[in-house]
């Protein structure tokens, strides 16, 4: 516990001093706002801009609240794994390479506080990140459209932070794993790629932590099946904890690839 | 005095490369011990698997009244120590401390010490990014022995810096002497004969001689007598005439011998005239290069 | 056209922040990926994703 205190400050100066805690939410706050907001001025901006036949009408003043909210988040989906990975792909994997891990691992650290600390670290500025930008963007949805349920919001939220840890852990223990590159790539693939697959062929099964970004957003509206939902929930949960297993084991194995 | 490590039969395989070959040797409490080599021998990968950074593929490591986790009771120099470029050399000091299980009251009292002591004092509160390769150094060794450990791993200590860093750092490893054992590597010979009292000579993954200063240096010492002479003639003349194992080179006379009385009895028969009588012992340099001839 | 404006403007100010930002910070480190004067134009020029990109890959630091 001790071990994890003092390397999570280590993981959180480095944040702070790498700006990470700065621009992430910086970056996830535009994304959240911007979709809101052009939707709403979209006929004004293309009237300020001009070349608009007389009488045009871009049919989207009646989009309801609920539907800007849930363009918004296809949206966000968009960068917020994007960032989270290519941020997060070298969080253990760069201190294989640069060496600076050697001076940690000659100390009777615990393999396990180690990967956790990485992991605690990146998941607060991954999730806090998040977190702000859906609220930004649901302030901006209710002042310019109208009041949307906050517990709808809470479990979107929830929901959405779910998928962003399974995000985070992917990332992490491919950088335990793996050299940096193929850990990008590989967190790349099982994020976006088996999404866009689960998206394709997906139909065919309801259960999966690829249907989370679906799942959250399904919470505006009708409300996602619950047998459905809360097995994806279970699922994700497990998958998050046999991928911390094999993170901590990856990163012991992978002590020995650090030449010195 | 009683000994701290015990490694037997060590043996480290990458694939079918045998990097090191079945070395045994032990390390008394409180003594210094260079490990020598070539580079390439094999000595980074020794001190590596004591450090517990890498696994041996067969042999012991044996630690004497050291319990539990021997990393706690071990402090490893690398030979070129990295380190997170945006953390202070005081934050760094602190949390390498607190690592080895120093509470935060004290890791912030000894890191003060340590930045002392390696003369890092004034920049406690500077980025490491901005240190110069000896003040790196300096750094290291300060992580190296913060949480007192029992056993010091130095890889190269010096041979990266310059002649007033090489002479700032052998007075700080001597320091430590009373306090800990020390096993370092070196391909500097001089070093080695500065601070030893064991030497262990590396060749390619194998011991290939171990023992006191003195007992190496007796043991490989061919002793010498050279006698200068003014003029070459008469060194030509001194070779015929001399009844021991003599070699002339130029004005020079090299005489496989260390029995000055006789040199000097067969030099006072002729009237020669002599410019130089000399003993000369053989440098552990020239040991070493017999012994990476074995 | 105001109320626009008034709405526009804190999307322009994140903006503003992180193009400032991550001129700051090009200068004051050590070394990037790649030649800084190309960072700069990234950074100045592409909005929003040139900051970006610079945080994830112009910046280099052990």
């Amino acid at each position: 516990m001790m071990q994890w205190r003092v390397l999570l400050q280590k993981e959180w100066r480095d944040h702070v001093r790498s700006l990470k805690v700065l621009w992430i939410p910086l970056v996830f706050v535009l994304y959240g706002v911007m979709q809101p907001v052009m939707l709403y001025y979209m006929e004004d901006i293309m009237k300020a801009v001009g070349n608009m036949p007389e009488g045009f009408d871009m049919g989207i003043t009646d989009v309801t609240s609920v539907e800007v909210m849930a363009s918004t988040v296809g949206q966000f989906h968009l960068i917020v794994s994007l960032i989270i990975v290519l941020s997060f792909m070298g969080i253990i994997s760069k201190e294989r390479k640069n060496r600076t891990a050697a001076l940690l691992y000659v100390r009777p650290i615990s393999f396990s506080s180690y990967y956790f600390s990485k992991w605690s670290g990146a998941t607060i500025v991954a999730l806090v990140s998040t977190i702000i930008g859906l609220l930004a963007s649901y302030y901006y949805t209710v002042i310019l459209y109208n009041e949307v349920d906050a517990w709808r919001i809470a479990a979107l939220i929830g929901t959405y932070s779910l998928w962003v840890l399974f995000v985070v852990t992917v990332t992490v223990t491919a950088s335990a794993l793996f050299p940096t590159g193929v850990a990008g790539t590989l967190a790349i693939l099982l994020t976006y790629f088996v999404q866009l697959i689960d998206s394709i062929i997906g139909q065919f099964w309801t259960v999966s932590p690829w249907k989370l970004g679906t799942y959250a957003v399904t919470w505006l509206g009708s409300k996602p099946d619950s047998s459905d939902f809360w097995l994806s929930v279970v699922v994700t949960v497990i998958a998050i904890i046999v991928l911390m297993f094999v993170g901590v084991f990856g990163a012991r194995k992978n002590m020995e690839n650090i030449k010195i | 005095m009683s000994q701290l490590l015990q490694v037997s039969a060590l043996q480290k395989n990458y694939g079918q490369h045998e990097v090191i070959k079945n070395i045994s040797f032990e390390l008394t409490q409180g003594t210094a011990t260079a490990l020598i080599g070539p580079n390439g021998a094999g000595k980074t990968t020794i001190l590596s698997m004591l450090a517990g950074l890498l696994k041996p593929t067969n042999g012991q490591i044996q630690f004497d009244g050291i319990v539990g986790d021997p990393r706690a009771a071990i402090g490893f120099l690398p030979q070129y120590p990295q380190f997170n470029s945006w953390l202070t050399a005081s934050e760094f000091l602190i949390m390498a401390a607190r690592l080895s299980g120093l509470t935060a009251q004290t890791a912030k009292e000894e890191s003060e010490k340590m930045l002392q002591f390696v003369g890092l004092k004034d920049a406690a509160n500077k980025k490491i990014g901005t240190f110069s390769g000896g003040m790196k150094q300096r750094l290291g060794l300060a992580q190296a022995i913060i949480h007192k450990p029992k056993l010091l791993l130095l890889d190269e200590p010096v041979s990266a810096l310059d002649p007033a860093g090489r002479l700032d750092m052998m007075n700080l490893m001597k320091s430590l002497q009373q306090e800990m054992t020390i096993l370092y590597s070196t391909h500097i010979l001089n070093d080695a004969e500065q601070m030893t009292d064991q030497l262990l000579f590396l060749k390619a993954g194998k011991l290939v001689e171990q023992g006191s200063l003195q007992d190496v240096k007796a043991k490989y010492e061919h002793r010498q007598i050279v006698v200068e002479f003014k003029v070459v003639e008469e060194a030509a003349q001194f070779v015929v005439k001399s009844t021991l194992s003599a070699e002339q080179q130029g004005n020079i006379v090299i005489l496989q011998t260390d029995d000055m009385q006789q040199v000097i009895r067969e030099l006072a028969k002729e009237t020669f005239t002599i410019r130089k009588v000399e003993q000369q012992s053989a440098s552990l340099e020239e040991i070493f290069m017999k012994v990476a001839k074995l | 056209m105001s109320s626009l404006l008034m709405m526009l403007l804190p999307i322009i100010i994140i903006e503003f922040i992180l193009l400032i930002v991550a001129l700051i910070d090009l200068v004051k480190i050590p070394e990037t990926n790649g030649p800084k004067w190309l960072w700069a134009i990234a950074i100045v020029c592409v909005s929003i994703i040139g900051p970006i990109i610079y945080f994830i890959f112009g910046r280099k630091q052990v």
